[in-house]
């Protein structure tokens, strides 16, 4: 639970490609930048430029998808638990699955994961740093976009969904996701 | 909340002298100018005084206080994602990777600066070219530093750049 644990190779390796990349972007980009500070609209008459700044802003679009992905790395990793059967990464994707649809913001999506596996109010606060009336915020905000009753109902509707389908596909997300009745 | 002394009056002596030269030399002065010249000394004693000041000064300064480290960088990278809050009272783990960054780029600067000053580096076009990739570096580190101090006060609700001018952190009293 805790942040202080040793990070892993693919987080680590992301972490260097991304720095990497957005140095060398930066320095494209400011070279393309000042040459058509320097040579103006002429400079556009050079299809190296053209290339360049392609390939500058395809490597920027490259960091940008690849700091979602780390973050979304980060986020699993925050909540992984030791040994990930298959139960708890079915578990976990659809409740990543749910937090989208429903709107969390990052802060609520830490909180609901917490508040599903069981912790109580001020645990919540005190892994998260806030004060508990901030949690008490981001599990109303949490029930309302959600559309729940509590914590029961909240994992209920989760579980209703992991008993409906076989473990083993869990390629295939359920495609047609009920827009949060109060079910359970 | 609560009041914590964090900066001292010299690093913060420091950190504010060190915006105003750079700012004079990256964008006002003529890099041929005597005055140049004479900011660049400045500059290099200051980062001088501020490596001294890592292993003698005060506790939050001390860079044993904020070493290099990977581990607490991810750490407050996976904070960030996930919206919780660590409060750090000295220097963050990403916020000292930026001070390492910018105090090397900075004596590459200083001293491909001062080549060119010499008859022997003079007009010697890499010399030229590498001081001009430290600064373009330093000026891009400068501003995803400006960046992250805005986000960071944001998200953690502490008042970063306030602490660098008092040299307190308001941190609230429930962590």
């Amino acid at each position: 639970m805790s942040s202080k644990t040793t990070p892993d190779g693919t987080t680590l390796g992301l972490l260097a490609l991304i720095v990497t990349q957005a140095a060398c972007s930066a320095f494209f980009l400011y070279d393309a930048v000042a040459d058509i500070i320097a040579d103006g609209m002429a400079a556009f008459n050079d299809v190296l430029l053209h290339v360049e700044m392609v390939a500058t802003l395809s490597m920027i679009l490259a960091v940008i998808l690849e700091g979602r992905f780390l973050v979304r790395l980060l986020r699993r990793n925050a909540h992984a638990e030791r040994g990930l059967s298959i139960a708890s990464g079915a578990l976990h994707d659809l409740m990543e699955q749910y937090f989208h649809e429903w709107g969390l913001t990052p802060s609520e999506a830490d909180v609901a994961t917490f508040a599903i596996k069981g912790l109580d109010i001020a645990e919540i606060a005190e892994v998260r740093g806030t004060a508990e009336g901030t949690v008490k915020t981001h599990l109303n905000a949490i029930y309302r976009k959600s559309g729940t009753s509590g914590r029961g109902a909240l994992l209920g509707l989760l579980v209703d969904d992991l008993l409906a389908q076989p473990l083993i596909e869990r390629k295939e997300p359920p495609k047609d996701m009920p827009k949060a009745s109060g079910l359970a | 909340m609560k009041n914590v002394k964090v900066w001292d009056p010299l690093v913060r002596i420091f950190h504010w002298s060190l915006v105003i030269c750079f700012i004079s030399n990256a964008l006002i002065t003529d890099p041929e100018s005597q005055l140049h010249r004479q900011i660049g000394y400045v500059v290099a004693g200051l980062v001088a005084f501020r490596i001294i000041w890592g292993f003698i000064g005060s506790r939050h300064a001390r860079f044993h206080d904020f070493p290099p480290s990977i581990s607490g960088s991810v750490g407050q990278l996976s904070d960030m994602a996930t919206g919780r809050k660590r409060i750090h009272v000295g220097h963050t783990p990403l916020g000292a990777l930026m001070i390492y960054n910018l105090i090397v780029t900075l004596i590459g600067i200083a001293i491909t600066g001062y080549m060119m000053t010499t008859l022997r580096f003079w007009g010697i076009e890499w010399v030229k070219e590498l001081h001009e990739i430290c600064v373009t570096w330093a000026e891009f580190s400068v501003v995803a530093h400006i960046a992250a101090v805005i986000w960071e006060s944001r998200r953690t609700g502490v008042n970063l750049p306030k602490a660098m001018v008092t040299g307190s952190k308001t941190l609230p009293t429930e962590v």
